[in-house]
């Protein structure tokens, strides 16, 4: 019943538009699998491609061990909710939902039993008489989910689902959505757009960018060790603070030195790449940028900065700041009653700070994973893999084993 | 919920709109439009009560009451054939646009076609040529074919002439149904036949039944192709029979005249009606999308 989907070597191309490029990934079977990026980069093209509603211009697409490019929508064996609902306008609720099986013959007996219990997982038992006009917003998100819920296919296709509810609705339906998938295991591929889906459902975030998939990972891994500085700025709300800053060795020691301060990297940080000249991207999450009276006494660094706007959003409030020249967001404890005009410090971990390369974007610093450890090689070793690999630069896949064993330790 | 806010909503945020004083623009457009409307409803009018009038003429007044102008026309037997001519060539007509445009349109608003713009384009040119212009080659090629005075090859030449405009309007009503469910059902697993009889055929009704009524009402009104492409008495449609009423029977009648003209407005009026109720909203593809 499970099927993996595999996507390799995928292409889209509309006239002069490169949509989707060389896209090579899996859905493992039973995964829910989140596509992620801004409007416009390719990933509801990809879900397309899998539905059957585009044709890949190279490429193989498979579900399992079959290869579909040239497969019929009505034979893949898959069900999609699409973003507008799709609702048959002219059909009930029941119609609605019996469509698919009366499409692929199924007995009527059959039919009149599976509605009652799709109804039932969904809370639509009073409404089967009801035509699509007479729904709120959440009953009809209801019932495109029961209409590809009923058909127990292959594959779920979900292109933003959620993104015409309200907030409140939505919330909820996330959470539905979540248990649903805990309760059936059918490999999910689900596309938004929006950063806070993509954490709280996936099992994994694929993050795609100008048609290019930038890094797949389990969510906290996303967000701890971004791939490049477009994954680190799309993931996690405020944006990541990005400086521009500069290695420097003292005393054998590597640190980087940004907003008029010199940071040593952590013991267990590793470069997986010198930077060309020295010139890199630091990244600075807006929870590791402390108000130093609430900060964890691991901040050794300190910043000065001049507070610019203050937004309180109840639970903590968010301190937009100018310091050393740079604007940066962090976030401050609720009330901790600082104004527009006042001069702060702001308390930093170094163990918490990004790396990337100024010029390519790309992540420069491994830090210590969880428990990992594997044997060092020199950064002279970790380049001549990457040239004679020909891909250095090319965003890298990090959860790769060939990311880790290119770092050397530093410090 | 917003239905129950609203009131409240406009309460807050009234507008005061100020009376309008009447400028001379507006008074000059009014007077315009009225007399415009008088054209349009001073005939209708006498041609109601002159149907009514036992002594009928030319004037517009109140009538004295009586039927008989209705018995007459109503035991006239050319009165009768036209009824059943402007029929046959009305409904052929509107059964052959119909289904052509449809066949038509569907591709055109679906599909990805090299030069479809401009084929538009010339599809709504031709909608705006005048038909009069090719009456006269019409009508030697239908004389070298053999098919003058038949009512189905007249309509043949309706349906040429109002297939563009038919196309258009079907095509509008096709791109408003959202390509969205079509590829819903193809995922469902619907086959194409199915997605044509189940899906966008009870879509699109409402704009076969708009382009249908109103190649309809062209085709019942339709004079000058029936004039020259038919000529027996029993063959001629309502247009060309009240063209007779005054023409060649000598003194003019006219009680029969206008309760002819009654009587053939009746089937025109009724589908306007008919008609108006697609128009406001008594279908649309509410909860469809969104």
């Amino acid at each position: 019943m499970l099927s993996e989907v595999r996507f390799e070597g995928v292409h889209k191309i509309f006239g002069t538009d490169t949509a989707v490029e060389d896209l090579n990934l899996t859905v493992n079977a039973g995964e829910f699998l989140v596509l992620v990026g801004p409007s416009g980069c390719g990933k509801t093209t990809t879900l397309r491609m899998l539905a059957g509603l585009e044709r890949p211009s190279y490429g193989r697409i498979l579900i399992g061990e079959r290869l579909i490019n040239n497969v019929s929508p009505r034979f893949r064996d898959v069900a999609m909710v699409f973003q507008s609902y799709a609702l048959y306008p002219h059909m009930n609720v029941y119609d609605n939902l019996a469509f698919g099986m009366r499409a692929r013959g199924a007995a009527r007996t059959d039919i009149a039993q599976r509605v009652k219990e799709t109804a039932d997982v969904l809370g639509l038992g009073n409404l089967m008489k009801r035509r699509p006009s007479e729904l709120s917003g959440g009953q009809r998100q209801r019932v495109a989910l029961g209409r590809a819920l009923i058909r127990q296919p292959k594959v779920f296709l979900m292109d933003e689902p959620l993104s015409n509810l309200d907030a409140g609705l939505r919330v909820q339906m996330r959470a539905e959505l979540s248990r649903l998938h805990e309760r059936f295991r059918v490999t999910t591929l689900y596309v938004t757009h929006d950063q806070v889906e993509a954490m709280t459902m996936g099992d994994r975030i694929a993050v795609m960018n100008s048609g290019r998939l930038q890094q797949v990972d389990a969510p906290e891994t996303l967000y701890d060790n971004p791939a490049n500085v477009f994954v680190a700025g799309f993931i996690g709300s405020p944006r990541m603070n990005f400086v521009p800053g500069r290695l420097t060795t003292a005393q054998g020691k590597t640190g980087v030195e940004f907003l008029g301060v010199t940071a040593a990297l952590s013991a267990g940080a590793r470069l997986t790449a010198e930077s060309s000249d020295g010139e890199v991207m630091v990244g600075l999450r807006p929870e590791d940028l402390m108000w130093r009276p609430a900060a964890a006494p691991d901040t050794t660094v300190s910043l000065r900065a001049e507070v610019d706007v203050v937004e309180p959003m109840g639970h903590e409030a968010y301190v937009t700041a100018v310091c050393a020249g740079e604007t940066v967001t962090s976030r401050f404890p609720p009330r901790s009653g600082v104004r527009t005009r006042e001069r702060v410090e702001l308390a930093l971990n170094p163990a918490r700070l990004h790396l990337f390369d100024a010029r390519s974007g790309t992540t420069i610093l491994q830090r210590p994973a969880v428990g990992g450890a594997e044997s060092p090689r020199s950064v002279r070793e970790a380049r001549i893999d990457e040239s004679a690999e020909g891909r250095s630069e090319r965003p890298r896949q990090p959860h790769g084993r060939s990311a880790e064993s290119r770092t050397e330790e530093i410090g | 919920m917003s239905a129950v806010q609203a009131p409240s909503v406009a309460a807050e945020n009234l507008i005061v709109v100020p009376y309008r004083r009447l400028s001379v623009a507006a008074l000059a457009t009014n007077v315009v439009l009225i007399l415009l409307g008088c054209f349009f409803l001073l005939p209708m009018l006498w041609m109601v009560f002159a149907s009514l009038d036992s002594n009928p003429d030319w004037a517009i007044k109140l009538p004295s009451l009586t039927l008989a102008n209705f018995t007459e026309v109503l035991s006239r037997a050319d009165a009768l054939s036209s009824f059943r001519s402007s029929l046959i060539l009305a409904g052929t007509t509107t059964v052959l646009t119909t289904v052509l445009a449809l066949l038509a349109a569907y591709p055109l608003s679906r599909m990805h076609i090299p030069f479809k713009r401009s084929f538009m384009l010339a599809i709504l040119f031709a909608s705006g040529l005048p038909v009069s212009m090719l009456i006269v080659p019409v009508y030697q090629m239908y004389v070298s074919f053999g098919w003058l005075d038949s009512l189905y090859a007249t309509a043949l030449f309706l349906s040429a002439s109002s297939l563009p405009f038919a196309i258009w309007l079907m095509k509008n009503f096709i791109d408003a149904v959202p390509v969205e469910l079509e590829q819903a059902a193809a995922i469902d697993g619907a086959s194409t036949f199915r997605i044509l009889r189940e899906l966008v055929l009870p879509l699109t009704l409402p704009g076969i039944a708009v382009t249908g009524i109103y190649t309809f009402i062209n085709a019942w009104g339709a004079f000058i192709i029936p004039f020259v492409l038919t000529y027996s008495p029993e063959n001629q449609p309502g247009p060309v029979e009240i063209y007779n009423f005054m023409g060649s029977h000598g003194l003019f009648k006219f009680g029969d005249l206008a309760v002819f003209s009654l009587l053939f407005s009746v089937p025109v009026i009724v589908l306007y009606l008919f008609m108006s109720r697609y128009f406001s909203g008594a279908f649309n593809f509410g909860g469809a999308v969104k």
